[in-house]
């Protein structure tokens, strides 16, 4: 027994140093560096809390964490409910369901950089489908990217094709609720709607949850990499989220200290968030199904 | 009796298609007209309406973006870090997921626990460290700070999708093989990894997916033009000239093609419901 | 696990074959590809001449991308050992000690010396008096336009002495609605809405950007000269609708359009003839930017850095020696990148040839007496950018001149010392 725990452990090593040496030790050196200057290029010096201070005193830091307050907040709701609805639409098998489960996944496999130059081609105000398609129906188009009050808009919607993964997570969620929950209700006379919101919601609640958490997560980085590539913050700040300003000071000014102060604060409002949201969900979430 | 079951279908069948084909269309119709554009003639007029299949159809456009970049060179980087990366990520996380599949309830909960937690970190809030850590190593325009992850099994979820289908092995299986005398390395090897094959398979495709898309390492940690990979190239093509759409629409599709065909392929494995015995909810990372 | 074993060798031999080795000098531009054609003549006859030598290009095509790569180059302690750098932005890196200062290898040099160079360039490049990198040339902001769009309206070519009222209703003339659809698509004006675009028709007011050049702590765009001069420049577009819109210069820049003949005069420095050389559709050529109450212009330059982590000093000052030289300044002449900061080389028949487009290249040198830089500063970039982001506003009519002034000199206030 003694060999086979040694044996369990040293299989779970690769993963175990990998995980140090990826994701905590860099957690705990963010975590120091928000109270240190450090440019990179010379020793690090002690700055107390003035990082913060800066942060918070920056009109900018404001803009970039409403932007993404905005971005998440509008994203991930209408995300998840995306999710479930094509997980609800595509639950049962029948013939081409297969076919349409692929079909809804497939831009979730398009990488980032394509994915990104290709909104940027479909919302081209001009020459982009998206307004020849609109203007084919007699709708006028909007200059999408370009105009300041729309640009965030824009990308949050070209964010609600990429969904597969919560349409997976769902579709898993749905196939573990026993059918015979189902059949008692029906026998009871219940109507479909009736048992959507008293069997399958609040069965499939935990996971959902999870999807929340995983998708605000998620939604920050897809966020940065459009944003980045896209409108590089633009028009005037329309589209400038926390994670473009944290990396323009780190990797544009050598800023590290006060690109990692910002960072422990968007890792505070997120572990709020979540901590928020599982109180207010806790009736629902008492049964763990993980 | 028969007319009313074939009217009922009928009835069914309007009532189901309709919907799901819309949903689809929404999905796809996107990158129906990406690989349309990617054949359009290069310096014409923009289109005044859509066009779903351009004249004349000009294959010649894949040729061309071989030649504005060098992305021979460039696929054949992004080739090397996916055939590294993603075998040693199938051995690190079939390797973790075995290690907490054989363990007591206690262990398990808790490295489930971890797992999930380490999939809420965002990878984008650790750059900036990871950056400084790799700089410190020396290995900056390097191939390792891209193939990294894969010491971690890449993401978590990989860890646990393994484990999912290794706790569906029964145990007694593993009591036997232990009987005759395999090691712990020899039940991985005889009796888990044979039964987890969709798990494999779909470990290979999301992990070739999340190395070939990989954007902001080679961006951060590459600096000479022969150890590019393909996303850079995309957003070189895109610098170099960012109003010749159809060319930009081609590289599109020409890095896209690629994982789009192996995800086509092994899709069957994705659905929940689909592979007997194993329940592999693959979530994209 | 075997083949994964010789797989994991084999990319190990490939990551270290990268360490630079002697002889190896990496040289990083940025520019289109027939820019980078002139720097890779530039390397290959460099090698030439020192076989024991191997000049590496990296091409970053993007300006922007450029100085972002910069910047992650000197923080991971990898730059190249060669780096072209904009005079505006290499105070920042200066500040940090990362650029080995190129003053006391100019001095020891018998190749060049600094009575060769124009001083307009060299100046703006002595950072806390050592001369930090040395310029490969002096470009003023001229006007490129179309020689055929000009004989299609029927207008006269430019003048030398065209003021800022011709300049308008030139433009005028050629912003056309071709089709008839209701909107224009041919422009007359294309510029970037920059402060660095802005700053020469400022100074031809008699205002200036900043109270003091030397040693500036605040904008003064608010003073009537600046103020007069930005309404001038916000006009072209907001009243005079002759340059492209925000919707319009988002779906194809005005460079492009420039290119594509749809545009008929565009703001740019030397930078973009040798693409322009390219052009095969119409003739085009350059005019002096229009005069106002005074003369003045805006220098441009570009100037060779040395990386301090460079390995192999001797070999990489020995090529940017021979850049600086009449044989390298030659070459990139040749190319059309570059109006030489070496007097001899800026005034041959390298640069001036007449038969090759621009003919008018003298408008360059013409300039050069009134030419004025903005200030040398480490927080400059991060300056121009926030007063971008304004006057982008302002000059797609999102926001009055007055606005503009108001949160530029503002926002910019903390970037300069107190």
């Amino acid at each position: 027994m003694g060999q086979s725990a040694t044996m369990r452990w040293l299989l779970l090593a690769p993963f175990a140093i990998g995980t140090l040496f990826l994701i905590v030790l860099p957690a705990l050196m963010t975590f120091a560096l928000a109270f240190f200057e450090y440019d990179a290029l010379s020793p690090p010096a002690w700055r107390g809390l003035a990082n913060f201070s800066e942060a918070f005193h920056d009109p900018v830091f404001y803009t970039a964490a409403w932007n993404s307050l905005i971005f998440v907040g509008f994203a991930v709701p209408l995300r998840i409910l995306g999710a479930m609805a094509l997980a609800l639409l595509l639950e049962r098998r029948r013939q081409g369901t297969s076919a349409y489960r692929a079909a809804v996944f497939l831009p979730t496999v398009v990488p980032d950089v394509a994915y990104a130059l290709i909104w940027l081609w479909i919302f081209n105000p001009l020459y982009g489908p998206l307004n020849l398609m609109l203007a084919a129906f007699g709708i006028k188009g909007a200059a999408w990217l370009v105009n300041p009050d729309t640009a965030l808009g824009a990308l949050i919607f070209m964010s609600l094709f990429q969904i597969g993964e919560g349409f997976v997570l769902t579709l898993a969620a749905l196939r573990q609720i026993p059918t015979d929950y189902y059949e008692a209700a029906r026998i009871d006379g219940a109507t479909p709607e009736r048992c959507f919101w008293h069997i399958t919601l609040p069965l499939i609640a935990p996971w959902l949850f999870l999807l929340f958490a995983r998708d605000v997560v998620i939604t920050l980085q897809s966020s940065f990499t459009a944003a980045y590539l896209m409108t590089g913050g633009g028009p005037y700040y329309a589209t400038f989220l926390m994670p473009i300003m944290i990396y323009e000071e780190a990797f544009d000014r050598f800023r590290f200290g006060l690109a990692s102060a910002m960072m422990l604060t968007v890792f505070a409002a997120v572990a709020v968030t979540l901590y928020a949201v599982q109180k207010m969900m806790r009736h629902w979430l008492h049964e763990d199904h993980v | 009796m028969k007319t009313m079951s074939e009217k009922a279908a009928f009835w069914s069948f309007i009532r189901y298609h309709p919907w799901r084909l819309l949903a689809a269309l929404l999905f796809t119709v996107p990158l129906v007209w990406v690989v349309g554009f990617s054949l359009r003639q290069p310096g014409l007029p923009p289109p005044r309406s859509i066009e779903w299949i351009p004249d004349p159809i000009v294959w010649g456009n894949y040729a061309r973006i071989f030649d504005i970049v060098p992305l021979a060179t460039f696929l054949g980087n992004s080739l090397m870090v996916a055939a590294i990366a993603v075998p040693v990520t199938l051995l690190t996380a079939s390797f973790a997921g075995f290690a907490m599949a054989r363990s007591d309830l206690k262990f398990r909960q808790r490295m489930v626990l971890v797992c999930v937690l380490l999939m809420l970190v965002p990878v984008t809030a650790l750059w900036l460290a990871r950056f400084i850590l790799f700089v410190n190593l020396g290995v900056i325009d390097t191939i390792w700070p891209l193939v990294a992850p894969a010491i971690m099994g890449s993401s978590p979820l990989f860890v646990l999708l393994y484990y999912w289908s290794f706790r569906r092995i029964p145990n007694e299986q593993f009591d036997a093989a232990h009987l005759d005398g395999a090691s712990a390395l020899g039940l991985w090897h005889h009796v888990a990894m044979p039964q987890a094959r969709a798990a494999t398979v779909t470990v290979t495709v999301l992990a070739f997916i999340f190395y070939w898309s990989d954007f902001f390492s080679p961006l951060l940690y590459l600096k000479s033009e022969e150890r590019y990979t393909l996303p850079v190239a995309l957003q070189i093509m895109q610098q170099m000239d960012k109003t010749n759409w159809p060319l930009l629409m081609a590289g599109a599709t020409f890095m896209t093609a690629p994982v789009v065909v192996m995800f086509l392929l092994v899709q069957r494995h994705f659905w929940p419901d689909e592979s007997k015995g194993e329940k592999t909810s693959a979530v994209a990372g | 696990m075997k083949p994964l074993r010789s797989v994991l060798c084999a990319s190990a031999a490939l990551a270290f074959a990268s360490l630079a080795e002697a002889g190896e000098v990496s040289f990083m531009v940025f520019g289109d590809p027939a820019e980078k054609a002139a720097y890779q003549e530039l390397a290959t006859s460099f090698m030439a001449k020192r076989p024991d030598i191997e000049v590496k290009i990296t091409h970053i095509p993007g300006q922007s991308d450029y100085r972002k790569r910069l910047a992650t180059d000197f923080a991971a302690g990898a730059p190249a050992d060669v780096t072209l750098i904009n005079y505006r932005r290499y105070a920042g890196f200066a500040a940090k000690n990362v650029l080995e200062p190129l003053g006391p290898y100019f001095e020891k040099s018998t190749v060049i010396k600094a009575t060769d160079f124009y001083e307009e360039a060299i100046l703006p490049y002595m950072w806390k008096g050592t001369l930090t990198c040395l310029p490969q040339n002096l470009s003023s902001l001229v006007v490129y336009y179309n020689k055929n769009l000009f004989d299609e309206a029927k207008l006269a070519y430019p003048s030398d002495d065209w003021t800022w009222d011709d300049f308008v209703s030139t433009a005028k003339a050629l912003t056309k609605d071709i089709d008839g659809d209701g909107a224009t698509d041919q422009f007359g004006i294309g510029t970037e809405a920059s402060v660095f675009r802005l700053a020469p028709t400022v100074w031809q007011n008699g205002g200036d950007i900043v109270d003091d050049p030397a040693k500036p702590t605040r904008l003064t765009l608010d003073t009537p000269a600046a103020k007069e001069a930005l309404q001038w420049f916000v006009d072209l577009q907001v009243k005079h609708k002759v340059m492209p819109d925000r919707v319009n210069e988002a779906s194809e820049d005005s460079d492009s359009r420039f290119q594509n003949g749809r545009l008929a005069m565009f703001l740019n420095s030397r930078r973009g003839v040798p693409a322009y050389r390219e052009i095969t559709g119409f003739g085009w050529d350059v005019a002096p930017l229009p005069q106002g109450k005074q003369k003045a212009g805006i220098l441009h330059a570009d100037a060779f850095c040395m990386s301090a982590s460079t390995k192999d000093k001797p070999s990489t000052w020995a090529f940017i020696e021979y850049a600086m030289s009449a044989d390298g300044q030659t070459i990139l002449a040749k190319s059309g990148r570059t109006v030489p900061s070496m007097k001899s080389v800026a005034n041959s028949k390298a640069f001036l040839d007449p038969s090759v487009a621009p003919s008018r290249s003298n408008v360059f040198l013409d300039g050069i007496g009134d030419i004025r830089a903005v200030p040398v500063m480490e927080t400059w970039v991060d300056i121009e950018s926030v007063i971008g982001k304004e006057l982008e506003r302002g000059v797609f009519g999102e926001a009055t001149v007055d606005e503009v002034i108001e949160a530029a000199t503002k926002r910019t206030l903390d970037y300069f010392p107190k």
